[in-house]
């Protein structure tokens, strides 16, 4: 076996055994032995299968088909002025040409204080509620929400995380892997605006520098006058801008800007997606083309057909 | 004609009936009278008078054909005039059936208006006798609960109250306004009475049974209460009862657990195995008393009935986690490693061996809790189910919200998830230390292709997310999964990568003959002395080694994180099975799992930059001077020359030897996958420079034999050295010997073209050319005339 358990192996070095003593100092496996305990009585046993949650499913529904590029919210802190998808990538979704980027998922981590109403904004668009029982997120909670942009099939999985400080050991060791990091603070708390600068630097710490689209969120916008609100935007788009970040103002309770937001979300993950397979796909061809590093041979009619070759050779 | 003519106008006059269509009839002649008239030629009138003919023969035709339906009709008629009197009569006949019609209607309808009556009064007098029974119902009850509360025989008053209370209220009040309206309010004061003072008593008798501690009382009386219509009282009094007595089982088990030997076998997960005796008490109460819950107070009353319980039960797992905070430093443990954890911390390292047993203690006691917490699930969904089979969808949903929110905001929950958001930490502490500590005492084994740190690092791997599954928290797991995913991807590889940095080092003629086997027995030998040192590598030979042996440790730690994934996607089955997280847990875990498999994949590519690497510094330099020698070996022989290379070879017997040697020690220190890869790279490379040199060559007819023979004899020794074909690497060498040992120029045309038959030609018309320019006994003219 390629993990073997068999360590105590008698000619180990002696420094060898220190480890292995150190490893092997878990309790016995009776420890965790439950007999005739009425917690797992004759119902214990029963229970259901559960299906395996594929992306691929029934069709996606019509207001998550993306058909031109998403706007930004404001050009004083976003992400890309263009209006349009890349050329290259409305000509390959057009060719249908998109490899494997319709089956892949784009990992999204939304951050932010506790009650700034990150799971309200992702409830608002994954599930179309609001709720206005607040309850605490644990741990992390996790939505897969499916797309369809420029023809081609994508899928964003939404990871939320909790914003309580006793779950940040648990929720930060989601934060690998994100192609989006969502920022999410409450308009009407400047506190919560200052502290996402604390979040997002968490985030970043577990990912790849300059893999990441950084969104900054000011939430519940629906409790600000217009005034205030712009007073507020102000100053987000200041940090957006230092954070790097696009900003957007949304509300889940009246769904304001939500659809919108994840939609921008979803282009420019995809977008990067089919740009970074399309880069992918070019340099593997490259490879080959220089050669010989490792190459399949011996199919049955390349084979036969190099042997036909030699054979000619002895003429 | 003319009669005719009248003859033929008068006929549908004469039938009454326009002759059927098609037969010509209603047609007039096309020629009229004034035509006929205004006609002066013979010839023209001839003409005139044969069409008239034949119209009428036409005409005859019609009138036959009429004529003959003349006897059908008429018959026809005589059974008309026979069917008139017989109507007469039916009509006589339907007017009578009419009038009977009539009257049965009118009949049936006297007679059900009578049963409607009927029925009425029926109603009424039910109605009046249930009254009655009502009245003396109410007499009896109060009688019976006079004589029950005197004889102390509260089920029997209990039951006539409950009677009482099952009264339709307002035929109590319309029986106060009759004539007995007196007497029925004197009993009814009698019986609310009776009832405050049964309530006062049942309620007094339980206080004092459970101070007692009599169940049998308890029970006896916890059955009255939903009889009194008390059943939020009944369930809140009783699970008060219950609630003593798990909190004082608690109290001794936590003392028990104070007053523990250290040396205890269960020592270190006492605290886990004091949670899961509350468990399964609470547990073996609800058990007990679900069915006397059930019977008296009817289902979906578990709920309330746990509710209370949880309450207590939380109050209790506060009070065990305090203990095991205090008692195992728990908090403290948890700031250190977090210190540690911080790059360039100053704070002495906690030893992860040390974090061993609170680490299990931890997970063990979260499974309980997810154990119990699920118990409690099936047990009040069940309930509810038999409660809420007629009731609607949305009753259903608001006690699936109820049932939620009890197990989810419970305190038990909150403190374990708590618990386990320092576990992770701390997990990740002890994955990422032990992980240093195996890199740091990496040994290598004589014979053995890995070092020992592939195998520990797995190991620990393994162990540390076995140990976040034991907790049966999907969260903590798919956590855990995403460190040991950072932990390999980053720090671990990491390691070998700077390992195979540090190259392969090029190597003088000298080392080249003592070769890698060399290498082995010094570091066999320095290991003896206890002496290797991983890190400083003086020798070139230990270099050498350190390098293939990172290069197979890189390919297993690929093939583990793929049996990784596969060990953890059936493990999981198993919980899954169980329902165990939310809805989206097993999606949850498979992104996870997901990206720990593209781990695998790095690790790969690291293996190809690794033998990339090792191609070009070790087998190239060598290579190419072997291959180089090619050069001095002429190719532009006679007869004799030839048959003394048969017996003497010059060159290529020598080359194959070299390789083998050289492989030859690759072979003994990679593992086979490594090794075939790197004779393929090998074989690529000696494709491509044996080509360089063979163009740098002249041939002359024997000389192309001699290559001929040569190349045969390199392509059967390389293949017995790789297991894929090699064939089609050397495909440009072997046309390229072909056409070294043409006998015409133009005897390419055979080969070339149409005539290529199953042969691709991998050289364009211009290496064509250039091969056979090769040969100096060719013409340049005849080889510039080819057409190709």
């Amino acid at each position: 076996t390629p993990v073997p358990d068999a360590l105590d192996s008698s000619d180990a070095g002696g420094s060898r055994v220190v480890l292995v003593s150190m490893v092997i100092a878990a309790p016995d496996p009776g420890f965790a032995q439950l007999p005739n305990s009425p917690l797992v009585g004759p119902t214990g046993h029963s229970g259901r299968m559960k299906s395996s949650l594929t992306p691929l499913g029934p069709p996606v529904s019509r207001d998550r088909i993306i058909t031109s590029f998403p706007k930004w919210y404001t050009p004083h802190a976003c992400l890309q002025l263009k209006e349009h998808f890349h050329g290259q990538v409305s000509s390959t979704c057009q060719s249908r040409n998109t490899g494997t980027v319709g089956l892949r998922l784009s990992k999204v981590v939304v951050v932010g204080d506790l009650y700034v109403g990150k799971t309200s904004l992702i409830h608002r668009f994954c599930k179309n509620v609001f709720d206005r029982d607040y309850k605490a997120t644990i741990g992390v909670d996790f939505e897969i929400e499916r797309f369809e942009i420029a023809g081609i099939p994508y899928s964003l999985q939404i990871w939320d995380t909790a914003g309580q400080e006793k779950f940040k050991c648990i929720a930060s060791a989601y934060y690998r892997g994100a192609q989006v990091i969502i920022t999410a603070f409450d308009l009407t708390d400047v506190q919560t605006l200052e502290h996402t600068r604390q979040w997002l630097e968490d985030a970043l710490r577990e990912n790849e520098p300059g893999s990441c689209f950084v969104f900054l969120v000011g939430t519940k916008k629906d409790l600000l006058s217009g005034a205030a609100c712009e007073q507020a935007e102000m100053e987000a788009v200041r940090l957006a801008n230092e954070m790097q970040a696009e900003y957007w103002s949304v509300s889940a309770k009246t769904g304001e800007n939500v659809k919108a937001f994840f939609s921008r979300v979803a282009a420019l993950a995809f977008e990067q997606s089919v740009l970074q397979d399309l880069e992918r796909r070019s340099s593997a061809r490259l490879q080959v083309g220089d050669g010989d590093l490792i190459r399949m041979e011996g199919s049955p009619a390349e084979t036969q057909e190099s042997k036909t070759s030699s054979s000619l050779g002895c003429c | 004609v003319e009669s005719k003519m009248a003859d033929r106008e008068s006929l549908p006059k004469l039938s009454g009936m326009s002759p059927p269509e098609g037969m010509g009839g209603g047609r007039c002649s096309e020629i009229s009278t004034e035509l006929i008239r205004s006609l002066t030629e013979l010839q023209e009138l001839e003409a005139v008078y044969e069409r008239l003919c034949g119209e009428e023969k036409v005409v005859e035709r019609e009138l036959d054909a009429l004529l003959e339906q003349q006897n059908t009709i008429e018959s026809k008629m005589v059974t008309l005039h026979r069917l008139g009197p017989n109507l007469q009569l039916i009509e006589g006949d339907a007017k009578q059936l009419a009038g009977m019609i009539n009257f049965t209607c009118n009949l049936a309808e006297n007679v059900s208006s009578k049963v409607r009556q009927l029925d009425l009064a029926k109603n009424r007098l039910y109605q009046a006798i249930q009254r009655a029974d009502d009245i003396l119902d109410l007499k009896f009850c109060m009688d019976g609960v006079q004589t029950a509360l005197r004889n102390e025989d509260y089920e029997q008053a209990a039951a006539h109250i409950h009677r009482y209370l099952c009264l339709d209220k307002s035929v109590i009040e319309l029986s106060r306004q009759g004539k007995e309206g007196s007497m029925i309010d004197a009993n009814l004061k009698l019986l609310q009475e009776a009832e405050q003072r049964l309530k006062a008593i049942v309620t007094e008798k339980f206080a004092i049974a459970t101070k007692e501690g009599d169940l049998p009382q308890v029970e006896r009386f916890f059955k009255i209460f939903p009889l009194l219509g008390l059943h939020e009282e009944g369930l809140s009094k009783f699970s008060e009862y219950l609630c003593k007595q798990v909190a004082s089982k608690a109290e001794e088990n936590l003392l028990l657990v104070l007053g523990t030997d250290m040396r205890d076998r269960r020592a270190a997960v006492i605290f886990a195995d004091t949670l899961t005796l509350l468990f399964e008490g609470i547990a073996r109460i609800v058990e007990t008393h679900q069915p006397i819950v059930e019977t008296y107070y009817g289902p979906g009353r578990l709920y309330t009935l746990i509710t209370f319980l949880q309450v207590e039960c939380d109050q209790q797992v506060e009070k065990v986690v305090d203990k095991f905070i205090k008692q195992r430093d728990y908090h403290q443990q948890f700031r250190h490693v977090q210190n540690n954890l911080m790059r360039n911390s100053t704070t002495e390292k906690i030893e992860p061996r040390e974090l061993d047993p609170i680490l299990t203690e931890v997970t063990l006691m979260n499974a309980r809790s997810e154990l119990y917490l699920r118990f409690l699930r099936k047990r009040i969904s069940s309930d509810f189910e038999v409660g809420d089979s007629m009731a609607s969808e949305e009753v259903k949903q608001e006690h699936q919200k109820c049932l939620d929110k009890l197990l989810n905001n419970c305190l038990l929950s909150c403190t374990m998830q708590e618990l386990i958001g320092f576990y992770i930490t701390m997990e990740e502490y002890f994955m990422r230390e032990t992980v240093n500590k195996a890199v740091a005492l990496d040994t290598y084994e004589k014979g053995q292709l890995t070092s020992s740190m592939v195998d520990d690092v797995f190991y620990i791997v393994k162990k540390c997310i076995g140990r976040a599954l034991s907790s049966s928290s999907i969260d903590c797991l798919c956590a855990m999964i995403n460190l040991a995913t950072t932990e390999l991807e980053s720090d671990f590889r990491d390691v070998l990568c700077n390992k195979l940095r540090m190259g392969f080092p090029a190597t003088t003629l000298q080392d080249i003959q003592r070769g890698v086997t060399s290498a082995v027995n010094i570091m066999h030998s320095s290991l003896q002395q206890g002496k290797f040192d991983t890190k400083g590598i003086e020798s070139t030979d230990e270099a050498k080694l350190s390098f293939l042996v990172t290069l197979n440790n890189v390919e297993v730690c690929s093939e583990n994180i793929s049996t990784l994934k596969k060990t953890l996607e059936s493990d999981c089955t198993k919980l899954f099975s169980q329902g165990i997280g939310g809805e989206q847990a097993q999606a949850k875990f498979d992104s996870c799992l997901s990206d720990l498999a593209a781990v695998s994949n790095k690790f790969r590519d690291l293996l190809q930059e690794g033998l990339t690497e090792l191609n070009s510094t070790a087998i190239k330099p060598q290579v190419q001077p072997w291959i180089n020698t090619f050069l001095s070996v002429s190719h532009n022989i006679e007869e004799e020359e030839f048959n003394d290379y048969e017996a003497n070879d010059p060159w290529v017997q020598q080359f194959i030897l070299n390789l083998e040697q050289q492989m030859a020690e690759f072979k003994a220190s990679l593992s086979p996958v490594i090794y075939d890869s790197l004779t393929s790279l090998m074989t690529s490379l000696v494709a491509v420079e044996l080509e360089r040199v063979v163009l740098k060559s002249t041939f002359n007819r024997l000389g192309g034999l001699q290559f001929d023979k040569e190349l045969r004899s390199l392509i059967a020794y390389l293949t017995t050295v790789t297991t894929w074909t090699i064939r089609d690497k050397f495909a440009r060498l072997s046309q390229m010997a072909t056409i070294l040992n043409l006998e015409r120029v133009t005897e390419i045309l055979d080969y070339w073209g149409a005539n290529s038959g199953p042969l691709t030609w991998r050289l364009t018309p211009a290496e064509v050319r250039q091969v056979l320019a090769l040969r100096i006994d060719f013409r340049s003219e005849d080889i510039k005339r080819l057409r190709l």
